[in-house]
C-alpha cells in the first residue's frame, strides 16, 4: 500500500479543513445551537418528555446525525470534485495509487473532519440540556460508520457531479428531507400508522434510531436492525466506488 | 540491453466515446536519456499519447511498456517513474508552494525530503514564493510550480506537454535549461511541440504525429542534414527536353517545362559541386539568365509530411 500517498491526500484535505475553519467547523455548530434554542428552548419548554427523555435532549443525536450526514457529504463530495473542476485530478490519476488509497484518503479525511465536528456539537449540547450516553462505544460505533458510509456516498457525488449545482442537488433535495423526516426531531411511535410503516423506507431513521439508543437505550427499530442498514448501504457505496474506479466512469476518458 | 527502449508503444490505438480515432496503431520506442520532441498541430494525438502512458486516457488497443512494466498491469512500477507536466495550466489556488510540492511527492509514494524541495525551488527560482498561495502566482510562476511537482519524486522520465505555450521568452530559455540539466542528470524527456524552434534547440530526436498517426521518427541530426540542404534553381535562356548526359554526375532535376535546372547540395558537404556544375553547364553550352538559391527548413519539412500525410 503506497501509505505515503494516503497520508498525503488526508493531510490535504484536513489542511483544506483548518483554511476553512469557519465554514467547516463554526458555522454547522452555530447552525445545530440556533436548533437547540429554537426546538429545545422555545417549542420544546412545551412538549412533555419523549419515552422518558426530556424533547431538548430527546433531540440531541438527532441533531447530530444531521450534521453530520450534511457534512460528511459536502466535505467528501467537494474534496474530490474540487480537482476536477480546477483539472489537478490529473495528478491522482497519473500517480501510483490504488482507487482504494484514494478513497481511503478522501473519505477518511472528510469522515474524519464529521466525526470532530458530532463531538463538538455533542460537546455544545452538553450547554443547553442534560445529557447522557449510555453506551459510548456504540455511540462511536455509529457515529464512525455512519460519517464513513456518508463520506463514501458524498466522495461517489462528487465523481458523478460534472457541475456545482449537480454537487448540491442530492444533498438538498433528498438528503436532507430524509434527515428531517427521518425522526431527528420526533419518535416514529408519534405519527399514524400508515406513516410509521413509509417512514421504515427511509435509511435515516436507522441512522437516527441506533445513535439515540447509544444515548438513551430508546430506539425506532431494533439496533441490530440499525446496524445492519447502515453496512448494507456501505457495502452499496464501496460497490459502486469499485465499479466507477474499474471502469474510469467520469474519471477517465 | 542497452538497445531496449525505455517506453515501448506497440500498436497502439484511441477512439473515443464520441468515435473520434485520435491514436492510429502507433509504433514508439523513446531511449533511456534521450529527449524525444513530438510535434504535430492541434488535435493530432500528442496529448492523447501522453495521457495514455501517464494513466489519464484508457487506451482502446495496444499495449505500452515503461522500464520493461506494462502501464495496466504494473501501473505503480510504471508511474513511479515518470513526471508528467501537463498542457493546462492546473494547479491549487489556496495551497503554498511549499505545500502542493510536497503533496507531489507524498502522492507518489515518497516520504518527505525538505532538501529536495528547496534544491527545486530554487531551481525554478521559486525559493522567495514558496509560502505564497499559488494563486497569488503568475501563469509562469505557476507552470514552474507544476514542473516542480512533476520532479518532486524524483522520477527517471519527465513528460512535458507543450511546456512553452504562452510563456515568455525569459522563461522558455529557462525551460530549456533545466531539460538540458535534467538530461545531463539521466532523465528522458517526452516533450511536445508546436515549436519548430523548440524541437531543433532541444531534442535528440524529434517524431511527427498527424491524424493520430506517427508519420516519423527520426534523429535530429538527420532531420538538420534534410534542412542543411540547398537548392540552386538555374532560369535557362532556352528550355532543355531532358538533363543532358554530360551532366549525369550532377543531382539535377528540370522544372517549370524544362526552363529550369535545379541542383540540390549539401551547405556542411566540403565541397558544393557549384564551382563544376557550372563549368559543366558552360562546356554543354547551357546558358541561364538567373539563378536563386532556396533552404528547406524543418518547418517547412514538417509541414510537407503533415500535408503529405493528410
Amino acid at each position: 500500500m503506497n501509505i505515503h500517498a494516503v497520508w498525503a491526500i488526508y493531510r490535504f484535505e484536513m489542511a483544506r479543513t483548518v483554511r476553512t475553519l469557519m465554514q467547516s467547523i463554526v458555522s454547522p455548530v452555530i447552525s445545530t445551537s440556533l436548533y437547540f434554542v429554537v426546538f429545545g428552548a422555545a417549542i420544546g419548554s412545551r412538549i412533555t418528555e419523549v419515552e422518558g427523555v426530556a424533547y431538548g435532549a430527546f433531540i440531541v443525536p438527532g441533531l447530530i446525525m444531521l450534521s453530520l450526514l450534511t457534512q460528511s457529504i459536502s466535505n467528501a463530495s467537494f474534496g474530490i470534485y474540487f480537482p476536477k473542476f480546477v483539472g489537478t485530478i490529473y495528478e491522482l490519476l497519473s500517480a501510483p495509487v490504488s482507487p482504494l488509497e484514494i478513497v481511503i484518503g478522501y473519505v477518511g479525511a472528510a469522515a474524519t473532519k464529521s466525526i470532530i465536528l458530532g463531538l463538538i456539537i455533542l460537546a455544545t449540547a452538553t450547554l443547553f440540556v442534560p445529557l447522557q450516553v449510555a453506551h459510548p462505544v456504540w455511540m462511536l460505533v455509529f457515529l464512525v460508520l455512519t460519517a464513513t458510509t456518508f463520506a463514501l456516498f458524498g466522495f461517489l457525488i462528487g465523481i458523478w457531479a460534472d457541475s456545482f449545482e449537480r454537487l448540491q442537488i442530492i444533498p438538498l433535495l433528498i438528503i436532507t428531507p430524509l434527515v428531517f423526516l427521518g425522526g431527528s426531531f420526533y419518535s416514529i411511535s408519534m405519527l399514524p400508522p400508515v406513516w410509521q410503516t413509509v417512514t421504515l423506507f427511509n435509511p435515516v431513521v436507522y441512522l437516527v434510531s441506533g445513535f439515540r439508543w447509544s444515548f438513551y437505550e430508546i430506539a425506532d427499530v431494533g439496533v441490530g436492525v440499525s446496524l445492519g442498514m447502515i453496512t448494507v448501504f456501505l457495502a452499496l457505496c464501496i460497490g459502486t466506488a469499485w465499479w466507477i474506479f474499474s471502469t474510469g466512469y467520469k474519471i477517465k476518458k | 540491453m542497452a538497445d531496449e527502449p525505455l517506453i515501448s508503444v506497440a500498436n497502439l490505438s484511441k477512439t473515443y466515446d464520441d468515435g473520434f480515432e485520435a491514436l492510429k496503431n502507433i509504433n514508439l520506442g523513446v531511449r533511456n536519456g534521450e529527449i524525444l520532441a513530438l510535434l504535430g498541430p492541434n488535435g493530432a494525438g500528442k496529448t492523447t499519447l501522453i495521457s495514455i502512458i501517464c494513466g489519464l486516457v484508457n487506451p482502446t488497443e495496444g499495449s505500452v511498456t515503461v522500464g520493461g512494466y506494462d502501464i495496466i498491469a504494473d501501473y505503480r512500477q510504471t508511474r513511479s517513474m515518470i513526471g508528467l507536466v501537463p498542457q493546462e495550466l492546473a494547479t491549487d489556488a489556496f495551497e503554498s508552494v511549499w505545500a502542493t510540492v510536497s503533496f507531489s511527492r507524498g502522492l507518489f509514494g515518497k516520504g518527505p525530503k525538505p532538501t529536495l524541495i528547496e534544491s527545486l525551488l530554487k531551481d525554478l527560482s521559486l525559493w522567495d514564493k514558496k509560502d505564497n498561495q499559488i494563486m497569488a502566482l503568475s501563469g509562469g510562476m505557476k507552470r514552474r510550480v507544476m514542473i516542480a511537482k512533476a520532479l518532486s519524486h524524483e522520477p527517471t522520465i519527465l513528460f512535458l506537454d507543450e511546456p512553452t505555450a504562452g510563456v515568455d521568452v525569459e522563461l522558455r530559455k529557462d525551460m530549456w535549461a533545466l531539460i538540458r540539466r535534467l538530461r545531463d542528470t539521466g532523465v528522458t524527456v517526452i516533450l511536445t511541440t508546436h515549436y519548430i524552434q523548440e524541437a531543433e534547440e532541444m531534442a535528440d530526436r524529434v517524431g511527427v504525429i498527424n491524424n493520430g498517426e506517427l508519420i516519423l521518427v527520426e534523429d535530429k541530426t538527420e532531420l538538420m542534414r534534410k534542412m542543411g540542404s540547398k537548392r540552386l534553381t538555374l532560369d535557362l535562356q532556352q528550355p532543355l527536353q531532358e538533363v543532358p548526359p554530360a551532366l549525369a554526375s550532377y543531382d539535377l532535376e528540370l522544372a517549370n517545362g524544362g526552363s529550369q535546372i535545379v541542383y540540390t547540395y549539401d551547405t556542411r558537404g566540403e565541397r558544393t559541386g557549384i564551382t563544376g556544375l557550372l563549368a559543366a553547364l558552360n562546356d554543354a553550352d547551357i546558358r541561364f539568365r538567373d539563378l536563386s538559391t532556396t533552404q528547406s527548413s524543418l518547418e517547412e519539412i514538417f509541414v510537407n509530411l503533415v500535408r503529405g500525410a493528410s
